[in-house]
């Protein structure tokens, strides 16, 4: 009967990356951190979508984050700007 | 919102896009991509996007954010389109669905490896988002788009359910199978660790 009310790891996953969307009920929050604290994979599992969460987040746009080098050519220039403004126009 | 009227005015004058945001974007695209024509493509398809999506911009973010956003959906979708029809050589097909990570028993099949977080490396960001594209591009489209307009664009899973038309379930297993793909994508690609952790 205890295993009925024990979330397995595939289910720990799930919750935990859930629990990224949305705030979980009070007893599977529960459920959770007691699984995390018995389980080092889940617990890892819950440490790297966070940490990729984190990574994608600070690897936002920031000038410095790529090569300065390369602008739009003269010519790539006045291709986008016409096709915007037909664009803008059209619409 | 922080954003700066001059900001403001900037986003809602399409004419003044492609100086005020060109080169940022089409470097970005660059050096993703390595061909000058694709990039420039990429940038007038991000341009294009952007004007058709316009009223869809709200404050929710600066127009960098908002135009890079708009650019690492088609970066990816350009990817994609590249990929299905090349061999991938750079990186190793993770060919596990999400199932395959777990015995019947629900319990660890592949488990997850210890990370080695270099602090150097976590900032060669360039390298990093080159690999979470990548990761991104192999992904289906729809489970792409999910985690893309959740974690890039910081949408809330009603939006999205709103604009992917799909019920709130639906989205949660949708993010759960992103990222438990791109979590072993880069612990296959980025941190090395191919096998993930045995016995």
């Amino acid at each position: 009967m205890i295993e009925h009310w024990m979330f397995n790891c595939k289910e720990v996953s799930l919750k935990v990356s859930e629990s990224l969307d949305r705030r979980l009920p009070l007893f599977q929050r529960l459920m959770i951190r007691m699984h995390l604290m018995m389980c080092r994979y889940c617990a890892r599992f819950h440490r790297q979508i966070l940490l990729i969460r984190e990574l994608v987040r600070y690897t936002q746009p920031m000038e410095n984050t790529f090569n300065k080098s390369g602008t739009l050519p003269p010519d790539a220039r006045a291709r986008l700007k016409q096709t915007l403004k037909s664009a803008s126009a059209g619409s | 919102m922080n954003r700066s009227k001059a900001e403001e005015a900037y986003i809602l004058n399409p004419e003044t896009w492609v100086d005020r945001y060109g080169d940022y974007l089409y470097r970005f695209a660059l050096s993703r991509v390595k061909d000058p024509g694709v990039a420039e493509d990429l940038v007038q398809e991000t341009f294009l996007a952007a004007l058709r999506g316009l009223q869809n911009f709200k404050q929710r973010s600066s127009g960098h954010t908002w135009l890079t956003a708009i650019l690492k959906h088609k970066i990816v979708d350009f990817l994609r389109k590249k990929h299905r029809e090349q061999v991938i050589e750079d990186i190793e097909t993770v060919s596990e669905s999400t199932d395959g990570f777990f015995k019947n028993s629900g319990s660890w099949r592949i488990r997850p490896a210890k990370w080695d977080i270099n602090p150097a490396k976590i900032f060669e960001q360039q390298e990093f988002m080159d690999v979470l594209l990548k990761c991104l591009a192999q992904l289906p489209e729809r489970l792409a788009r999910a985690f893309m307009l959740r974690e890039m664009e910081g949408l809330s899973t009603e939006e999205i359910c709103k604009s992917m038309q799909i019920s709130a379930t639906n989205s949660w297993v949708m993010l759960y199978r992103a990222r438990t793909y791109l979590r072993r994508c880069l612990e296959i690609n980025w941190f090395d660790k191919p096998t993930g952790e045995v016995e």
